[in-house]
């Protein structure tokens, strides 16, 4: 969300809508009212600003921009490579905001994703490669394994997209 | 440690409709003996190309290459041939066997090329294939060997005079998950032995042998990190178990 | 049209659309094939058992009696109408069926077409004789005073044509036609040239240039095998102290006239036998090695769900009329060109020619090439419809047998322990590997070997067609025209041998540019093991090489055996070891040019494309 406003000021239900796009499918189950608890939440930490504005047709009155120290968090949460747990929305979300905000170009995004997706699996390989004894615990590193290769298989399907998006 | 591979401003330019295919562009990179590079990145990005020019099957249009410290850009293809045979095995997606050769027939024949005495190549060969676990296949001609099975072979045929580099191009594109199971062991035992590898490849566990990641990008080399972190088995486990919490 | 077989029509002219070059090529060997086999057919039908069809056209004798006066007699009228008599009488013999004479039988000198030359003079009727009446191959018989008709040789070999004026014993005569008969070699196997006039001409000749005064008389007998017994009978019912009789069996003509035919037909026979054998070879190679490049796209088909039947008859339909159109083709030009070679074996065979196309023969000619289509297309297509889809998919082209793989392996060890070089030994297991394919090769180039055998083996057997001293001293004329004939033959087998190893040649190149192409992929997998471009080159090379060797130590001893086997009376061939060797050396030299052209051309290909994954 800090990102879209990065890019440019925006109502609070502009930024839902906007929202919902980037998201696709997953933004259908985007609840209208976390969007402004969310906002709130960010303007006192000071990420964000909303201005006042005076509009007799639109239902809400007030128009939110990022702060300084709001498009520096922003800049550090891109920079972070943790890998998130199930779905990997959020990094799909910093790929859509680099490209929206310019402020990261999503190829390196990729590539340090991968580069860290690799070294994990090079680490759980290495170590299902040194005691192949135990068979259970074999088995929890193989799902581990497993899900960092469907990982890094995914990050060549956003590596194509983003180079198609790129040739539009 | 000594340079195996040096490349500074290698290019490989095919003509196309319009403007040159610039397959490789301005590649510089060194590997040093004993390191297992993997190379990644989208399909046509000149991955195959810059194996191959490593390798002396194709050569640059422009740059310099070394291989164990000597020049080896000029070289005519009689000249690289000779050198190939004991300095660089190649490993292919496609196997790449003669069909009217046997498996072990195949795997002694580079041997043969260097003037190996037939009994020394024949003893190699049975050597290398056993260590592969495909002895049993040994007599076989190819079109009666698995993909698995055909793809050790070609690693052996590869690995047996000893080269200096070993360079493999999708190894596992043609084999199922067992198959592939299989053939990372190898390359990983390959990678304790300290021979040092070339893995072009698409799949992350083959990536993952390398100690080193290039990622490529329309014919240049984007990013060039090391995948080896220094931590002990301890902090290694901890780790794994703090993503999955 | 139902949809299917709309779908396989469009497909078999997409194939034939899809490599024009190599469907040009194919029909152009189709239609050679063809126009050879023709041609063959017609020359072969044209030296089967000439005698007997001209005996049987002429209605000829089975016993001819002569009546000649003796050295030195001078016989009266009387003696020479008493001896006319007895030989009348023979006519009436036992035995006899039909005959025709007493005709008389002159010796003059004449001028024809401007030179002077010796004339033997059969005076006949103008009406046809119920026995041996000349067959006429052009104008018409005799119908006037002073007109004349040539014995076809002769005509033929001094150029004169029905209209053209000779002149016998100083009176000139218009030639009404030309005619062969069985007693009568043609001109200038036999000098002197031979004419017949007709009794009322002969009164008009000058007596003082007429000499020799023979008459004869042509019996047919009721059972033909019983003509020697018929002689044996009668030869002594004529006696004379004025004349000597002289009476044959019609089977002594016939075996001296076979006798002189051995030469011109080995030359002929073999010659179009072997040059139709070897480019319906050729075809059949070209079938093949097409065929072998379109399996991959029957893979393709059949996983798109054309059925292995549709599968079949696409390539028959591409194939069948190819084979229809070379047929054609090949009748016509078999047709076109037959006459030109009709003098030369109507001179050898004392024979006229056979007809250029016969509907057996036509029909030979289009089961030949449609057999060679079809063995070409059933083998491949039926093997491709029964590979699974995914093999023929994911297979590269050719994968050879793989049952064979212990055998072959073993002889490939004894090559090994030749201590060959490696190229070479690898050469010679690629041959091996590919038995059919190295016979295939190695065929053609055999009948080219066994053909230039032939004809070093007959080149030294030319006795029996020469003049003998006596002749050659009183007809220097005909000896040397005799001389430029037998040349004329000797031309044609040459120039049969050159055109099978010019044949054998390009199909060698043909064979070498698919096996280039089949094993392109060794080649780039040789180079990526470390073999230079010049061994791989070397490992092609032999492979292609030892089909020739294996040519020559089969072509060798097939043309001898073949030469002694119709030699006959020639008795059997004698070449030193010498001519051999230079056979063999040239035939190696040969074949390693036409080879090298594609070997070059693989050595010079860049390997990656051919090591790339598709
Ligand atoms: N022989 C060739 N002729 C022309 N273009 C080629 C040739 N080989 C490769 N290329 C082009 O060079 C680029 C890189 O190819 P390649 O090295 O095979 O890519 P990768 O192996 O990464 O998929 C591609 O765009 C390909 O089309
Ligand atoms: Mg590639």
């Amino acid at each position: 969300m800090l990102a879209l406003l990065a890019k440019e000021p925006a109502h609070g239900y502009e930024l839902r809508h906007r929202l919902a796009r980037a998201l696709g499918p997953l933004g259908e189950v985007l609840n209208p009212g976390q969007v402004y608890v969310t906002l709130s939440r960010m303007e006192r930490a000071g990420l964000v600003r909303g201005d006042q504005v005076e509009q007799s047709a639109a239902p809400d009155k007030k128009v939110y921009e990022a702060t300084p120290a709001g498009r520096d968090h922003l800049a550090a949460w891109l920079a972070d490579s943790s890998w998130p747990k199930v779905a990997p929305a959020e990094f799909h979300l910093k790929l859509v905001a680099a490209a929206a905000t310019g402020l990261a170009d999503p190829s390196a995004l990729i590539d340090l994703q991968r580069r860290e997706l690799l070294r994990r699996l090079r680490k759980v390989q290495r170590l299902v490669e040194e005691d192949p004894g135990d068979l259970d615990g074999m088995l929890l590193l193989e799902g581990t394994a497993l899900r960092l290769q469907a990982d890094v298989r995914w990050l060549e399907a956003c590596e194509r997209r983003w180079r198609a998006g790129d040739k539009q | 440690m000594t340079t195996v591979i040096q490349a500074s401003g290698l290019s490989r330019h095919y003509p196309g409709d319009g403007s040159p295919v610039r397959a490789v562009d301005d590649v510089r990179l060194v590997i040093e003996r004993g390191e297992a590079v993997s190379v990644m990145g989208p399909s046509g990005c000149g991955r195959s190309t810059l194996l191959h020019l490593l390798g002396g099957l194709e050569r640059p249009s422009a740059g310099e290459l070394t291989l164990d410290g000597r020049r080896v850009d000029g070289l005519s293809e009689a000249a690289w041939a000779r050198l190939r045979r004991r300095s660089v095995g190649f490993v292919f997606q496609a196997f790449h066997l003669i069909d009217e050769l046997s498996a072990v027939e195949n795997v002694e024949l580079p041997a043969l090329l260097v003037g190996t005495p037939p009994q020394a190549a024949r003893r190699r060969a049975m050597e290398l294939l056993e260590r592969l676990d495909v002895a049993d296949r040994a007599a076989h001609l190819p079109a009666r060997l698995s993909g698995g099975q055909s793809q050790r072979v070609a690693l052996a045929r590869a690995l047996v005079n000893e080269p200096l580099l070993v360079l493999t191009d999708e190894p596992t594109g043609n084999l199922d998950s067992h198959a592939t199971g299989e053939l990372l062991k190898i390359l990983a035992g390959l990678r304790e032995a300290h021979q040092t590898l070339l893995l072009v490849t698409h799949d992350p566990r083959v990536a993952a042998i390398a100690d080193r990641l290039l990622s490529m990008r329309d014919g240049a080399i984007v990013d060039d990190t090391r995948l080896d972190g220094g931590l002990s088995r301890q902090a290694a486990l901890a780790q794994i178990a703090g993503w999955d919490a | 049209m139902p949809p299917a077989v709309r779908l396989i029509t469009r497909l078999a002219w997409r194939n034939v659309r899809h490599r024009p070059w190599q469907a040009a090529l194919l029909l152009f060997a189709l239609c050679l094939s063809t126009s050879t086999l023709t041609l063959a057919l017609a020359v072969n039908e044209s030296g089967t058992a000439p005698w007997d069809r001209l005996h049987e056209a002429t209605n000829g004798f089975h016993v001819d009696a002569f009546v000649t006066p003796r050295r030195d007699a001078a016989p009266t009228d009387e003696d020479v109408a008493r001896a006319r008599q007895q030989l009348a009488d023979l006519r009436n013999a036992p035995g006899v069926v039909a005959a025709s004479g007493p005709w008389r039988l002159l010796y003059a000198t004449g001028e024809v077409a401007g030179k002077p030359t010796e004339l033997r003079v059969q005076v006949r009727d103008a009406s046809p004789a119920a026995v041996g009446q000349p067959l006429l191959t052009s104008g018409s018989w005799l119908d006037a005073e002073d007109t004349v008709v040539l014995e076809d040789g002769l005509a033929s070999t001094l150029h004169v044509k029905p209209g053209d004026t000779v002149a016998i014993a100083g009176r000139s005569l218009t030639v009404r036609g030309t005619a062969m008969t069985v007693n009568v070699f043609p001109y200038p196997i036999d000098p002197p040239g031979t004419v017949w006039i007709t009794t009322s001409t002969a009164q008009r000749l000058d007596p003082a240039a007429v000499a020799g005064e023979t008459e004869f008389v042509e019996l047919r007998l009721s059972s033909p095998q019983d003509a020697e017994t018929f002689v044996a009978a009668h030869s002594g019912s004529i006696t004379d102290d004025q004349f000597r009789a002289d009476m044959h069996a019609w089977q002594m003509y016939r075996n001296a006239s076979n006798g002189k035919l051995e030469f011109v037909s080995i030359a002929l026979g073999f010659t179009g036998t072997m040059l139709a054998g070897l480019t319906i070879a050729t075809a059949a190679v070209l079938v093949a090695g097409r065929m072998a490049a379109q399996i991959r796209q029957v893979g393709t088909l059949k996983a798109v769900g054309v059925t292995p039947g549709q599968l079949t008859w696409i390539q028959l339909i591409e194939y069948l009329a190819l084979a229809a159109t070379a047929a054609i083709v090949g009748l016509t030009a078999g047709a076109l060109i037959f006459p030109l070679l009709a003098r030369p074996l109507r001179v050898a065979y004392g024979a006229p020619e056979a007809a250029p196309i016969t509907l057996n023969r036509a029909a030979i000619v289009a089961g030949v090439a449609v057999f060679v289509v079809v063995l070409g297309t059933v083998r491949p297509a039926l093997r491709g419809a029964r590979h699974s889809t995914l093999r023929s998919l994911v297979a590269n082209v050719h994968q050879p047998p793989a049952r064979r793989d212990y055998r072959a392996s073993r002889l490939a060890r004894l090559t090994g322990s030749l201590r060959l070089p490696l190229p070479a030994v690898l050469g010679i297991r690629a041959a091996l590997r590919r038995p059919g394919r190295t016979v295939a090769n190695a065929a053609g180039l055999t009948l080219g070997i066994a053909m230039v055998i032939i004809g070093l083996a007959l080149n030294g057997k030319t006795a029996d067609f020469r003049l003998t001293a006596a002749q050659e001293e009183a007809y220097p004329g005909e000896a040397a025209e005799l001389t430029g004939l037998l040349d004329q033959f000797r031309m044609i087998l040459f120039a049969g041998a050159a055109l099978l190893l010019a044949l054998a040649a390009v199909n060698a190149a043909v064979a070498a540019i698919f096996a280039a192409h089949e094993s392109a992929r060794n080649q780039a997998i040789l180079r990526a093991l470390g073999a230079t471009p010049r061994q791989t080159v070397i490992a092609f090379a032999v492979a292609q090489l030892s089909a020739c060797l294996l040519a020559c130590a089969l072509g060798i001893p097939l043309g001898l055996a073949l030469f002694n086997s119709v030699a006959g009376d020639l008795g059997s061939a004698q070449l030193s070891a010498r001519t051999y060797a230079a056979v063999a050396a040239v035939a190696l030299l040969l074949y390693a040019v036409a080879v090298a052209a594609p070997a070059r051309l693989l050595a010079k290909r860049p390997v990656t494309p051919l090591l790339a994954y598709e």
